[in-house]
């Protein structure tokens, strides 16, 4: 054994050793003790993180739908047309007429008349309706206006304009698409509804879910607690290996639940491709942008750390070890 | 003339009461009165022993000095301060100055004897290169330099209890309390762990141990506060020991 040194006082450098490097290296030690306790139970740990992981891909799937959906809603607002079908007997003078009063009009943004022939061509060019239409003596279809409403326009502006615009004398009938559209728009605001109170549900869940793992690591380690306490640990330094604990879960549960919507995006997008292809539509089944998928790791992250925080607090004497 | 000289007095370390009690009482919420009015003074540099049969009062008294426990009345400073006024962090900051060692060692089974010799400078902040060299330097001085990466499982009761006191050293600290720290060992063993403890208190560290161990009192000769029912019966000067 050699010589025992006198008791010091703590050398002048650790006195004033820079707190940065002091609280950089006892976050090092919490965040390797945290890895480690992780570590040695590997198989709770997996089945936490993949419960939470699952948790939180709920949501984000609807997201995901609901932006699709959305962006769909979003392109059919651009041809959202009035549709004014002309009498059969009107011909080409009383419709240029009708059309030239209708542009006058301050909400009517733009109108483009649409000949029984040109009509025919496009119906012609939709699969499957070529050869039905060679079987017809002569062209059934009439004069249509197609009516761009003003942009800006409320939907109650767009119904008067729709009911005066089926008062005309030349009209036949008025076709007004913004009618679906205003239900296509309901059912997305009550999805978006659905999504962010499944997302707050899920996400208190997950919150449940690490504070009580939290609360049983803490139990398991109460002995390595007291003795932390005795020799002078601070309630920080206690407290910082289950915060670090919680942004693993988080952390590691986002990315899964990540990936599990990557994965979706994957699967979906070729049926999606397919099944517009044979309506001759052109539908691409878009993912989430990679910003917005980097955003949920971390995301989850907090929440972890807010849920070990929350479970530390309540568990953690403030000074007595007993 | 003739110069006189006159000797210069030989610089002696201050010697100021590291620990103070004044009518300490505590009793528990059970209505269990643990100790009653106990008064005394330990001096810096001294070792002291605590003894009484169970239930006299030894480990409260050591409690109430860690802040494990609070006195119910009285005053008790340690260092200079009054414990009744600390409080929150304060409580982490005194027990950093202080080294415990416990019958039961409380080490960290899943970590190795250099990792839980190192805990307390860990939490003190110490540089990683600072701190190996006074892990090596805690372990050397309790012969257990050999065992650093080992776990404390393979060793045996008494290397456990040094692998403590090389814990309760580490950060040298003025203060070494420990807590029947010969409980489970052997006459011969005890000896030998109560000698690394007067050779602490030999360069300067105060040391108060709690023990009912008799035999061993009568063979270190050190101060002895006798306890019975929470009531100081005894202080035995080193002297007297016979």
């Amino acid at each position: 054994m050699s010589a025992i040194a006198k008791p010091v006082t703590p050398s002048a450098r650790e006195r004033h050793r820079s707190r940065v490097a002091i609280w950089r290296e006892q976050h090092a030690w919490a965040c390797a003790a945290s890895v480690r306790a992780l570590a040695a139970r590997p198989f709770g740990t997996v089945l936490t993180v993949a419960v939470m992981g699952l948790a939180l891909a709920l949501p984000l799937a609807f997201y995901l739908l609901l932006c699709n959906v959305q962006r769909l809603s979003g392109s059919l607002s651009e041809s959202q047309a009035i549709g004014i079908f002309l009498k059969p007997s009107a011909d080409a003078v009383s419709a240029n007429a009708l059309a030239k009063r209708l542009r006058a009009r301050t909400d009517i943004a733009d109108l483009v008349v649409k000949t029984p022939q040109q009509g025919l061509s496009e119906l012609a060019a939709m699969q499957g309706f070529g050869e039905a239409l060679q079987t017809m003596p002569d062209n059934p279809l009439p004069f249509v206006l197609l009516a761009q409403p003003r942009p800006g326009l409320s939907r109650a502006q767009t119904e008067a304009l729709v009911g005066v615009l089926r008062t005309l004398p030349e009209v036949d009938m008025v076709q007004d698409d913004g009618a679906w559209r205003a239900r296509l728009d309901a059912f997305i605001a009550l999805g978006q509804r659905v999504t962010l109170l499944l997302a707050a549900l899920l996400a208190a869940a997950a919150l449940l879910v690490v504070g009580n793992t939290v609360r049983l690591d803490i139990r398991a380690r109460a002995e390595e607690l007291v003795v932390q306490r005795l020799v002078g640990a601070s309630a920080g330094f206690v407290r910082r290996p289950f915060l670090y604990e919680g942004l693993w879960y988080g952390g590691l549960a986002g990315a899964i639940a990540a990936g599990l919507v990557a994965l979706l995006e994957w699967g979906l997008a070729e049926p999606v491709r397919a099944l517009t292809a044979s309506y001759a539509g052109r539908l691409v089944f878009d993912g989430l942008p990679i910003f917005e998928l980097l955003l949920v790791p971390l995301a989850a992250a907090l929440l972890g750390w807010t849920g070990a925080w929350l479970a530390s607090t309540r568990h953690l004497s403030p000074a007595n070890p007993h | 003339m003739l110069l006189r000289f006159v000797p210069v007095p030989f610089p002696r370390p201050l010697r100021f009461h590291v620990i103070r009690f004044d009518s300490v009482s505590k009793r528990y919420a059970s209505g269990h009165q643990a100790l009653s009015a106990l008064s005394f003074r330990i001096q810096a540099g001294e070792m002291v022993f605590v003894t009484g049969h169970s239930g006299a009062g030894k480990s409260t008294l050591l409690k109430l000095i860690a802040l494990i426990e609070r006195a119910s009345a009285g005053a008790i400073e340690v260092a200079g301060n009054n414990l009744a006024s600390v409080r929150g962090r304060r409580i982490a900051r005194l027990r950093r100055n202080l080294g415990m060692v416990f019958q039961d060692h409380r080490l960290l089974m899943d970590r190795s004897v250099g990792e839980n010799v190192a805990l307390p400078l860990i939490i003190a902040g110490v540089p990683a290169d600072e701190r190996a060299r006074r892990v090596r330097a805690a372990l050397d001085k309790v012969g257990l330099l050999a065992y650093e990466k080992q776990p404390p499982v393979t060793l045996s009761t008494g290397e456990q209890q040094r692998v403590g006191i090389a814990r309760a050293i580490v950060a040298k600290p003025a203060l070494i309390i420990a807590d029947e720290p010969t409980g489970n060992l052997d006459p011969q063993l005890s000896y030998e762990i109560m000698q690394l403890f007067a050779e602490f208190q030999r360069v300067g560290t105060t040391v108060l141990i709690a023990s009912h161990d008799l035999p061993l009192l009568k063979r270190m000769k050190q101060r002895t506060i006798v306890l019975d029912h929470g009531r100081l019966v005894a202080d035995v000067p080193a002297a007297e020991i016979a």
